[in-house]
């Protein structure tokens, strides 16, 4: 079985937002908490001596994803022929009747849920339309500084190494989390 | 959201850009289906060629299709700035218009009608005022502005140095710098060009040094800098003299260089040792002014002296100050002093970063014929005297003051009616409450707009225009390219949107006024292209071009500033009127204000730290650019305004003693007016000073509170001895707000 992932130079990160923003408008998700990207920020120090990071955060198709687990209704799978974990949004009880248990389980956030009441749970599908029409993600498409890239994880490997840990993100070996870094230096 | 009622109409991609007053011009395709762009993809050139738009452009849907756009025209029916409109006909509202200018012009003459006209939409047909600056024109003229809010100060001072704006290297050369000093830049953030920052980020993987001299440590600095150096705001230029000193005291400087290609170095060494003044700017005098530690600027100085090649980037933020444009000027002298100009890598300093390819002032336009009301006193052109322009215009940032004191306070004119359009000063411009008041005081107001904006609530009659993405036009980016761009209709006009050529044609014939041309969008754009020799000389073909949306001019290599006036000095003289690099002025010299030196030089100021109202407001405050928005434009855009709350940044040296904590709604304030925001504890700005994002739109609340958290409602409406608008050079206070 292939596995999608995603690469994240976190020493290119500006921390702007425009993959977040390109999620929401390919994906046609209102503003408000359902979130398939997210930005996480750290800051430590002091002035003038202060680090800042960013971590871009989606789903990382993890190869074993808990979310699929947790779910009381089997609606989330990992799809066989590319490890993406897809969330079947007719099946899923919504967030008041399970008490979202695919969110709590998940390490990374990852599932979302709108603020309605019963909202269905929402997470970034590694943009599948595009992937079947052989497009990158729209958040890789977007980022203006060249921070993503997305591909077998196999390929990222290659192409990048093999680092699986950047600031503000912990590898959890529980779950396998599909991602690349090239994490910020602490201190230059 | 817009996919709803959707029919069976097959999408369309329309290869368009935003006119927005941002540096970037960034190829989008628009899926069009139903009059409805339903989503955006971005540039699909191949890399490394793309140019890829920043968040902005990524929710410009959201901003097209806003359910606040104005749809129809509206009057006034509540009191002045309270909001409150009813719908009328365009017939109505533009006869309401044409009465208004007619009636004013016979009782109080044509320099009673104040033009508005600003950077809310950049691009040459539907470009700001440039159709009701030609109506007005033929009706007899009108007062209006001078000076851009944003660059004046280092427009003065290139102009000064040069003798020209087109002062940037085409980005990619920072790619040949060793050296990076970013000094006021923050392009993480400021768009001062299409994919700047990844430029600036490759320059720093090919092994550059970056350092960042900011009060904040900026997103750009946090991503890049290998080292941050806190200033305090409006003491650059003691920091950079305090740099010349250094290297002309350990001869770091490169004397053959400025012998051959500068003139009066001796004026501004004479400054710098402290023969002129008897003050020597040691290191450890511009520490005591900048707080930066001496050993620092030692060390600065040092490294970019010896360090070749070079490129100290100033920009325009740190100019807007009091005494802004001896920043720039300063700057360029240090770049002349370490012999940086005009070489591949280096930089020519002056802030503006524009290269002379595609440029946006070469931009073809509306003839806008002549103004009888400026027919007579000084020529403005070339003139470096800030004085001598403002006998004829007003300069924009004491735009509302004019209309409040007319020629009593000195203004060229008595106000009484005001027409805007692309401009919402109100909010941009310094001292916002002041600006509410003079909008209430005059008899008349109309304007343009998209959106309810803070100066629209002001109006009699609101005239609702037309998008970007509803027009066609001939659109180019800020400083540079180098590419040209066409931006193609994507939609038919919403609602009854109107664009503002549109209205002012309609308005020529409810005035009478012959001579209008009324030609078509379409021909208007064929005009531009059969008469620009800047369009024609990179294009063969106009229909392809409008076709692809774009048209790429291909360098042979980066286009450096001056690069033949320093190859060849002899065939290459500088536009200045020693043909050289003109650390002295004579010119600036003839003006004889002391504000206005013709070396540059730092001077303490109103407003600065040392300033006796430090005791009341012992803050400085900074308005730097915002992220999630093009100054207050996209304002209302939920996406954008979710990626980050609007916020006050303090230092916790500064928070403490107040009992602030991150995330209290704090009250920042000064005689000018308060201001309600939520506070920003970080270690990324120095203490003793504070930032507020300009942008975010005045509300003031009953008891005139601004809970919208404008910056300029705490900002001076001045401007410098060079023109800059004094926005950075503010003193406040802030205190915990109830209930935090």
């Amino acid at each position: 079985m292939s596995q999608v992932a995603f690469y994240f130079d976190q020493s290119r990160c500006t921390g702007c937002s425009a993959c977040r923003v390109a999620c929401k408008d390919w994906n046609d998700i209102p503003a408000g908490p359902e979130n398939w990207m997210r930005i996480q920020y750290t800051e430590r120090g002091q002035c003038p001596n202060v680090f800042v990071s960013y971590l871009a955060t989606p789903c990382w198709h993890c190869e074993d994803p808990v979310c699929a687990a947790a779910c009381p209704v089997d609606a989330i799978f990992k799809r066989a022929e590319d490890g993406i974990v897809v969330v079947d949004r007719e099946r899923c009880l919504g967030n008041g009747e399970c008490d979202e248990k695919c969110r709590k389980a998940c390490p990374y956030n990852a599932p979302q849920f709108g603020p309605e009441p019963g909202a269905k749970m929402g997470k970034c599908n590694y943009c599948i339309d595009r992937f079947e029409a052989g497009k990158l993600p729209n958040c890789v498409e977007a980022c203006p500084v060249r921070a993503m890239d997305a591909g077998p994880l196999e390929m990222l490997k290659e192409k990048y190494g093999t680092i699986q840990n950047a600031e503000g993100f912990t590898y959890a070996k529980r779950v396998k989390p599909a991602v690349i870094f090239k994490p910020k230096p602490a201190a230059r | 959201m817009q996919h709803s009622g959707s029919t069976n109409e097959e999408v369309r991609i329309v290869k368009a850009t935003s006119a927005f007053d941002c540096g970037g011009r960034c190829p989008l395709r628009l899926h069009v289906k139903d009059n409805t762009i339903i989503r955006i993809e971005g540039d699909d050139a191949d890399e490394p060629d793309q140019l890829r738009t920043c968040l902005r452009c990524r929710a410009y849907r959201q901003y097209i299709h806003h359910p606040e756009r104005l749809m129809y025209p509206q009057k006034r029916v509540g009191r002045r700035g309270e909001g409150k409109f009813e719908r009328i006909s365009w017939d109505e509202a533009l006869d309401t218009l044409a009465g208004q200018l007619k009636h004013v012009k016979t009782k109080y003459g044509n320099s009673a009608i104040l033009l508005m006209t600003g950077g809310g939409y950049l691009a040459s047909l539907h470009r700001g005022g440039a159709a009701a600056q030609r109506l007005l024109n033929l009706f007899g003229g009108f007062v209006t502005h001078y000076g851009n809010i944003s660059s004046e100060g280092a427009v003065w001072a290139s102009l000064t140095q040069y003798g020209s704006v087109m002062v940037g290297h085409s980005r990619e050369d920072m790619l040949n710098s060793k050296l990076i000093l970013l000094w006021g830049w923050d392009p993480a953030r400021m768009i001062s060009g299409t994919n700047t920052m990844y430029h600036l980020i490759r320059a720093r993987e090919n092994g550059a040094r970056v350092i960042a001299i900011d009060p904040r440590y900026h997103d750009t600095a946090a991503t890049v800098a290998d080292e941050w150096v806190p200033i305090r705001p409006g003491t650059d230029t003691a920091m950079m003299a305090a740099m010349a000193n250094v290297m002309i005291r350990e001869q770091l400087h490169d004397q053959a260089f400025l012998d051959r290609y500068t003139a009066g170095f001796d004026r501004f060494k004479a400054y710098v040792t402290g023969n002129e003044d008897g003050v020597e700017k040691t290191p450890a005098w511009a520490a005591d002014i900048s707080g930066v530690p001496v050993d620092t600027i030692v060390r600065l100085a040092r490294e970019y002296a010896t360090t070749k090649p070079a490129a100290l980037m100033d920009c325009q933020g740190p100019a807007r100050s009091a005494m802004g444009e001896q920043y720039n000027r300063c700057a360029a002298t240090l770049c002349a002093m370490t012999g940086n100009v005009g070489r591949p890598g280096g930089s020519a300093g002056g802030g503006l970063m524009g290269i002379p390819i595609g440029h946006m002032f070469r931009s073809p336009g509306i003839p806008p014929g002549k103004n009888p009301v400026e027919m007579t006193g000084p020529k403005i052109k070339g003139t470096l005297d800030i004085r001598e322009r403002v006998i004829k215009r007003i300069h924009i940032n004491t735009l509302f003051d004019a209309i409040l004191k007319g020629k009593e306070g000195g203004y060229p004119a008595d106000i009484r009616m005001a027409w805007s359009m692309c401009n919402n000063y109100l909010n941009q411009t310094g001292n916002s409450n002041k600006a509410a008041k003079a909008l209430e005081s005059l008899e008349f107001f109309a304007t343009q707009e998209l959106f309810m904006t803070p100066q629209a609530r002001y109006a009699d009659i609101l005239l609702p225009v037309t998008s970007t993405a509803e027009r066609s036009d001939l659109m180019r980016p800020w400083p540079s390219g180098p590419y040209l761009m066409f931006s193609n209709r994507a939609l038919d006009p919403l609602g009854e949107c109107k664009d503002d050529l549109q209205i002012a044609a309609e308005l020529a014939k409810k005035l009478n006024i012959d001579g209008f041309e009324t030609h078509t969008e379409e021909e208007w754009l064929q005009l531009f292209f059969d008469n620009s020799s800047d369009l024609k000389q990179h294009i063969d073909d106009f229909e392809r071009f409008k076709r692809e949306g774009i048209h790429r001019i291909d360098l042979e290599a980066p286009v450096v500033a001056f690069q033949k006036q320093i190859d060849d000095p002899d065939h290459h003289p500088f536009d200045t009127p020693s043909g050289k690099i003109e650390i002295f002025s004579q010119r600036v010299a003839d003006i004889k204000d002391a504000l206005c030196p013709p070396i540059p030089k730092y001077q303490s100021t109103v407003e600065d730290r040392n300033d006796p109202l430090a005791k009341k407001y012992p803050l400085q405050m900074i308005t730097p650019h915002p992220r999630n928005r093009v100054h207050s434009e996209m304002y209302k855009v939920e996406w954008l305004r979710e990626t980050e709350a609007h916020r006050v940044w303090i230092n916790p040296v500064d928070a403490r003693p107040r009992g602030i904590e991150d995330g209290d709604t704090v009250y920042v304030y000064n005689d000018r007016g308060t201001i309600a925001i939520v506070a920003w504890v970080t270690e990324r700005i120095i203490p003793g000073v504070v930032s507020v994002t300009e942008g975010a739109w005045y509300n003031p609340d009953e008891t005139g509170i601004d809970r919208g958290g404008c910056a300029n409602t705490l900002t001076r409406d001045a401007y410098s001895g060079g023109g800059a608008a004094v926005l950075n050079t503010s003193l406040v206070e802030i205190r915990k707000g109830e209930g935090s």
